[in-house]
C-alpha cells in the first residue's frame, strides 16, 4: 500500500473511532470539524516522523519512583 | 504605578494597604464588569489581608516588596473557600478547600487578593477559535474594547492593563501569557518550566504550564516571581533551586533574531518589530540565525493535544464539553482523543532532540527577539484566523513552551489605530534574571509600557 493510502486509511480509522465512541453526540456539522482537526493531528504526526530518532533517544521525561514519608 | 513604586510609597507609610487595597477593589468593582474581566471580587478576604499587612508594617516587621500590594490571580488558580471556576460554565460553584502554592506563597509575602480574574475556559484547552470563549463573556481589551485582550489569561492582561490591579497572576501552556500581554500592552513573563510549583493550579498539560506574572513593567514581573518561585515537594516538576531577582549588571547585550521571524506578520506589527530592533542596536549587538529544520509545531502540538485530552479525559468522557460557552469547544476536544501513544511518546523523544538543538543556537545569545505576536488585538466577534489570515504559525511559541523556555513580553509601539505591540525576549532555560534585565534595559530607553488606556 502507497504511503498516502495507507494514512488516508489510518485517517479514515481514527475518525471512525471517534465517531463511534461519540458520534451520538455531534451534530454532522460538527462531525465534519471534528474529522478535520484529526487531519491535522494526523498531519502532526507524519511530520514527527520525518526526523530520523535512534534507539537511545528517550522521552524527555524522568521518572522517579516514589517514597512517602513514614 | 509599578509596583516597585507603590512599594516604596508603602514602606514610607505614604499610603495605607487598606487605602491602597479600597482603591484597587473599587476599580475592580467599578470597572471589571465592563471588560469583562473578573469573575470574583474577593473584598472581605482582601481588607482583612490588609489589615493585617498595615498592623505588621507598622510594627515594623516588612516581608518585602509585594507586602500590602493588591494583585488578582488567574481563576484557574485554587483560592480557599472562593470560588475556582477555570473559565468554564460547569465548574461555576467550584471551591477548593486550599490554596495553590502560588497563592500561598503571596500571602506570606503579604500581598493582597482582591480578585479571581476571568480567563478563557479550560485555558483554551479544548480548541477555541474565537475570543466568546469563557461564561465571564467575550474578555475586552481596554485599549480599545471592540477588540479582545487576548488569552487565555485574558482577565489578568486586562486588570494590570486598565489599573484595576498593580500585578496579577496568569499562566501559559501555548500563548496565554505573551498573547494577552502583546494585546493588552503590559509586561507579562513566562518563566522556565519548573520555576514555579503549579500544585494548585488546573492542569491542561502538565509538561507544558508555566504560572507567571503581568505587571506594568520587567523588573516589576522579577520581583512577582521572585515571591512565587522556588521547589515545591507538592510539585515534583519544580527546579530544585531557588530564584533570586538579580537583574544582570550588562549593559551591553546580544541578541539573536530568527530570519524571516516577522515575515509573515501583520504589517504595522512588523514595523513596530524593526524600529524596537533599531532602538535595541544601541544597546545590543544583534545577529541574524537560523534555528535548524525541524517540526516544532508538530512536536508541540502533538504533545499538548495528548496531555489536554488526558487531563480532562473524564470531562470529555461525560460529554460535559456541550456545556462551555463556546460552541467549538463542544466538539473540540473529541479528535485529541485519539493521539497515538506512540506518537505523544516521539513528540517526547523530540523534544529532547530539539531542546538540545535549540539550546546549542541560544548559548551565542544572551536572548532570542521576536514579535510577541505576529497580529494585533482582532476583533471581539471574529474568530482569529478569519480576522489575521497568515499569522499563525508559531515556532517561536512551539520552541519556547516544548523546551520550557522563559521569554518576557513588553510593550515596543502601537499601531496607526492605536492598539498596542509587543516584543519577547525568549532566553535559555533558566535565564531569567538576563531576559528581565535586556527588557528592562529596553523599557529604560522607551516608554511604550508609560502609555495607559483611558478608563472611567
Amino acid at each position: 500500500m502507497s504511503e498516502e493510502k495507507s494514512d488516508d486509511k489510518e485517517f479514515e480509522n481514527l475518525s471512525n473511532v471517534v465517531k463511534g465512541r461519540f458520534g451520538d453526540r455531534l451534530t454532522a456539522e460538527e462531525l465534519e470539524q471534528v474529522k478535520k482537526d484529526i487531519k491535522t493531528i494526523a498531519d502532526a504526526s507524519k511530520a514527527l516522523r520525518t526526523v530520523k530518532l535512534s534507539n537511545w533517544d528517550e522521552p524527555f521525561l524522568v521518572f522517579k519512583p516514589y517514597k512517602g514519608r513514614k | 504605578m509599578p509596583v516597585r513604586e507603590v512599594s516604596k510609597h508603602i514602606r514610607e507609610g505614604k499610603i495605607s494597604p487598606v487605602e491602597l487595597a479600597e482603591f484597587f477593589l473599587g476599580r475592580l468593582e467599578k470597572l471589571g464588569p465592563g471588560f469583562n474581566a473578573v469573575v470574583t471580587v474577593t473584598r472581605e478576604s482582601a481588607l482583612s489581608q490588609a489589615r493585617k499587612a498595615e498592623k505588621e508594617i507598622e510594627a515594623g516587621l516588612y516581608r518585602g516588596p509585594l507586602h500590602g500590594i493588591p494583585y488578582g490571580a488567574k481563576d484557574l488558580l485554587a483560592t480557599k473557600g472562593i470560588p475556582t471556576t477555570w473559565g468554564a460554565a460547569p465548574f461555576r460553584n467550584q471551591v477548593f478547600d486550599h490554596d495553590a502554592a502560588v497563592i500561598e506563597k503571596l500571602n506570606e509575602a503579604g500581598a493582597i487578593l482582591c480578585a479571581k480574574l476571568a480567563m478563557i475556559e479550560l485555558a483554551g484547552g479544548m480548541g477555541y477559535k474565537q475570543p466568546f470563549a469563557s461564561f465571564t463573556g467575550p474578555p475586552k481589551n481596554p485599549w480599545n474594547p471592540g477588540t479582545w485582550t487576548g488569552g487565555s489569561s485574558s482577565g489578568s492582561g486586562a486588570s494590570v492593563c486598565a489599573g484595576l490591579v498593580p500585578f496579577a497572576l496568569g499562566s501559559e501552556t501555548w500563548g496565554s501569557i505573551l498573547s494577552p500581554a502583546n494585546n493588552c500592552g503590559v509586561a507579562g513573563l513566562r518563566p522556565t518550566y519548573g520555576r514555579v510549583s503549579r500544585h494548585g493550579a488546573m492542569a491542561l498539560c502538565w509538561t507544558l504550564d508555566k504560572l507567571g506574572p503581568f505587571c506594568l513593567t520587567a523588573d516589576d514581573c522579577g520581583l512577582v516571581l521572585e515571591a512565587i518561585s522556588g521547589p515545591d515537594p507538592d510539585d515534583p516538576t519544580t527546579a530544585d533551586e531557588d530564584w533570586r531577582y538579580k537583574p544582570s549588571a550588562k549593559k551591553r547585550f546580544t541578541l539573536g533574531v530568527p530570519k524571516g521571524v516577522a515575515d509573515d506578520a501583520q504589517e504595522e506589527v512588523r514595523t513596530c518589530f524593526e524600529e524596537a530592533l533599531s532602538v535595541l542596536r544601541k544597546i545590543s549587538t544583534i545577529e541574524d540565525f537560523e534555528f535548524p529544520d525541524m517540526p516544532y509545531e508538530a512536536i508541540t502540538r502533538t504533545i499538548l493535544n495528548a496531555e489536554a485530552a488526558s487531563s480532562f479525559d473524564e470531562f470529555i468522557e461525560s460529554g460535559k464539553a456541550s456545556e462551555l460557552t463556546a460552541p467549538e469547544d463542544h466538539y473540540g476536544p473529541y479528535a485529541r482523543t485519539v493521539v497515538l501513544a506512540k506518537d505523544y511518546l516521539r513528540a517526547l523523544r523530540l523534544r529532547g532532540v530539539m531542546a538540545r538543538v535549540v539550546d546549542e543556537i541560544m548559548a551565542r545569545f544572551d536572548a532570542v527577539v521576536a514579535p510577541s505576536s505576529k497580529r494585533v488585538a482582532t476583533p471581539i466577534d471574529q474568530e482569529f484566523r478569519k480576522a489575521a489570515p497568515g499569522t499563525t504559525k508559531d515556532p517561536m511559541g512551539a520552541i519556547g513552551n516544548g523546551a520550557g523556555l522563559p521569554s518576557i513580553s513588553v510593550p515596543s509601539g502601537f499601531t496607526s489605530n492605536g492598539l498596542p505591540v509587543g516584543i519577547q525576549f525568549m532566553g535559555r532555560a533558566y535565564d531569567e534574571n538576563i531576559i528581565i534585565a535586556i527588557a528592562k534595559t529596553y523599557q529604560s530607553v522607551t516608554d511604550w509600557h508609560k502609555r495607559h488606556p483611558k478608563t472611567a
